[in-house]
């Protein structure tokens, strides 16, 4: 089986560890790895800032990359959201693009939910000596229904134990741009999200998406916090080092 | 400008939300609040199953009736137009919200009213109608709990549905002893029965005394020509049924086909607006007093009000017009609850007033509104008549790029970034460099503390950053080992 990996920008310029934790995932399970040349942004600022003409044309170069495999991963539900939800209605209006997208989106997983859905994975690499809460991100929950995928994989990790925080599935107050247009709007949400972490009192909180593990670690850290872990998914299941 | 467009303070979002977000106060009042409502309603929805209800199945079945009545509004309103008539009350036609005060006026005039009582009415408040009444001399006279505080205070709803959220139980305190003409006293959250005691003493005298009764209505009901109120504190009935004359203000979009659908769509408004499986009181209120009533208005005047909303009738934004303004969509709004109403500028707050406002009041007045979303979609996923609100956010963000609306700064940065994304050799060469000075940048624990490029990050927050190279720098050198 041959998948191609999305490593997403984000976690190329800010933490290089979670694609090579997907890389091991993916290669412990099974799969032929590729990381496709050329690939940089999947557009998904320009969309959400309404330069659609921007975004359609990183979408026609993603697809250009990321066509031919039997499936492509991505380590967000975020990015994954915008090629399987996005990328059809994006270039709906041209029919062979259209087409193209479409093909693409079908075969486009977020990485927990290819490890539980397609490839119905048993064992996990790693070991883990301590509790987590796990943190819903908006566009992988609401948009993509994923949910149970991760706590299935955290349940197979030995030596973790799930500590659910209260609302969980509440917004972290990311939302790209967001965050830095209205600071400290954003900073109010992330305090909440915060406070439940604190609440649950895990050594580590989790997620499956860097935008909001970057803010919650950040505040987490301005707030004096230097002690609860912030770990992807990825870094969970199958070790963090690089 | 138009009217609305005249009244909105929804340029100064991004001000007032700084305001907003570091008032002690407010913070206090939202946070007692939030849980509340969702807490509230996810027992509500949750209660449909006793009743063997399926929310999904719910959802679809109201969205299908709003759809179906917009897709025909035109003979539905004619129809509505035509049972109201012949049920003995009179229906008006008002372009925008300076229509409905003259209209509104001139009858109070015709009928020598100095005094009106209000049911709570936000196309009241996007037509400033209590400024049209004072202006012509007659004395509006809000009803609704909330709104009688807010109305004391001189201030507007920050809520639809809760006018008053903003407020404290000591705020409340010290305005009713001003107001009332009584000593402060330490108030408890036991006191606030007596708290509603004295707003209900004070109120009971404004309903036997005055001549007009304004409400809104939740509904129109077509086939038999009735406004559908659905209300809590006994109020809305009070105004609609004991003065003499009762004038309805709504906007033209809450029409629907039958009492059939009522039913139906009162399965999901009060579960969505306050988790209650109905509301203590439902009012159909049709014509006018018949023989042998004991009680209701010798006139009725329905005015029913554009102020925008035919123009959104075929255009990519109809799906707002499904609305039925049950305030979930802000209460489950991450962005609301950090700001409260207020910060919005104009009579709708949260998701639906992020779509509304630039809508109704101009898309230039209020551009930073469909901006002000983390993008989470809580409220599309709570929205009984599954309004996709986001995707509408979008659409307005996107028009103000088509329009030329955005900063030329902004706009300047994306090209350059998109053009850069569109080069992998460039891009890769570029943030290989933005690696290392983030590193750079970082205090030795990869935490950057001051973001020159992000203030608006590093003001709340620190970066964390990585070791300074990036994936696919460390992925080439792997390989190559």
């Amino acid at each position: 089986m041959r998948v191609a990996l999305y490593v997403t920008c984000l976690v190329d310029l800010m933490r290089p560890s979670v694609a090579f934790a997907s890389l091991r995932l993916l290669e412990a399970a099974g799969c032929e790895v590729i990381v496709p040349e050329g690939q940089t942004c999947c557009g998904q600022p320009a969309w959400s800032a309404g330069e659609r003409a921007l975004a359609a044309d990183l979408a026609r170069k993603a697809i250009g990359e990321l066509e031919g495999y039997d499936y492509v991963v991505i380590p967000s539900g975020s990015c994954a959201d915008q090629i399987r939800n996005v990328y059809p209605q994006l270039l709906a209006d041209d029919p062979a693009w259209g087409l193209r997208a479409r093909t693409l989106a079908d075969r486009a997983y977020e990485l927990t939910s290819f490890l539980v859905d397609v490839l119905k994975l048993s064992a996990v690499p790693n070991q883990f000596d301590g509790s987590v809460t796990y943190h819903d991100s908006c566009k992988g929950l609401r948009g993509l229904a994923i949910k149970r995928q991760p706590r299935d994989l955290l349940a197979r990790v030995p030596g973790l134990s799930l500590k659910e925080m209260s609302e969980c599935e509440e917004c972290c107050g990311f939302g790209g741009a967001f965050s830095v247009k209205f600071g400290e709007v954003s900073t109010k949400i992330v305090d909440r999200k915060c406070d439940a972490i604190a609440a649950a009192g895990a050594d580590a909180v989790v997620g499956g998406d860097l935008g909001c593990l970057m803010n919650i670690e950040g505040r987490l850290r301005r707030r004096g916090d230097e002690t609860t872990r912030v770990l992807h998914i990825a870094e969970v299941l199958a070790g963090g080092e690089a | 400008m138009t009217a609305a467009a005249k009244h909105s303070q929804a340029m100064h979002f991004q001000a007032r939300a700084g305001e907003k977000v570091r008032n002690p106060v407010l913070q206090r009042a939202l946070q007692k609040a939030k849980p509340l409502f969702v807490g509230k309603r996810a027992k509500g929805i949750a209660g449909l199953a006793d009743d063997d209800l399926d929310f999904e199945a719910l959802r679809t079945a109201c969205e299908g009736i709003r759809n179906r009545t917009l897709a025909d509004l035109d003979v539905w309103l004619d129809i509505f137009e035509e049972r109201a008539t012949a049920s003995g009350a009179e229906v008006l036609w008002a372009r925008d919200g300076e229509e409905v005060g003259r209209l509104v006026v001139d009858i109070a005039r015709r009928h020598g009213v100095s005094k009106a009582t209000k049911s709570k009415s936000m196309l009241s408040e996007e037509a400033h109608l209590n400024e049209a009444l004072a202006a012509a001399g007659i004395r509006p006279v809000e009803t609704d709990l909330g709104e009688y505080i807010v109305q004391l205070a001189g201030e507007t709803p920050s809520h639809i549905i809760a006018p008053a959220i903003h407020k404290t139980l000591e705020e409340v305190e010290a305005l009713f002893a001003k107001e009332h003409g009584r000593p402060i006293e330490t108030r408890t959250s036991a006191d606030i029965p007596d708290l509603t005691r004295e707003a209900r003493e004070v109120l009971r005298q404004h309903f036997l005394t005055a001549d007009m009764g304004i409400s809104g209505a939740n509904f129109l009901i077509a086939e038999s020509g009735t406004a559908a109120l659905v209300t809590n504190e006994g109020n809305g009935r009070m105004v609609t049924t004991l003065p003499r004359v009762h004038v309805v203000v709504t906007g033209i979009e809450k029409v629907i086909p039958t009492l059939e659908d009522f039913a139906t769509l009162m399965r999901l408004l009060p579960r969505s607006a306050t988790g209650q499986s109905i509301s203590n009181y439902v009012s159909l209120l049709t014509g006018t007093r018949r023989e042998g009533d004991h009680d209701g208005p010798e006139k009725t005047v329905f005015i029913l009000v554009d102020n925008g909303r035919a123009k959104l009738l075929g255009s990519a934004y109809q799906d707002m017009l499904r609305c039925i303004r049950c305030g979930a969509c802000m209460n489950h709004c991450p962005v609301y609850f950090s700001l409260g109403g207020h910060a919005y500028g104009w009579v709708y707050p949260g998701p639906m007033g992020s779509v509304l406002t630039p809508l109704y009041t101009g898309i230039e007045n209020a551009l930073d509104l469909p901006h002000a979303t983390t993008g989470c979609n809580q409220c599309g996923s709570v929205c009984p008549v599954r309004i996709p609100l986001p995707r509408l956010m979008h659409q307005l963000r996107t028009e103000q790029v088509e329009r030329g609306l955005r900063p030329w700064s902004e706009r300047l940065a994306f090209k350059a970034w998109a053009w850069v994304a569109g080069r992998p050799a460039l891009y890769r060469w570029l943030t290989r460099r933005a690696a290392r000075y983030l590193n750079w940048l970082a205090d030795g624990d990869g935490r950057i503390r001051i973001l020159g490029l992000a203030p608006g990050w590093t003001a709340g927050r620190d970066l964390p950053v990585s070791s300074g190279r990036t994936f696919h720098e460390l992925y080439k050198a792997r390989k190559r080992a």
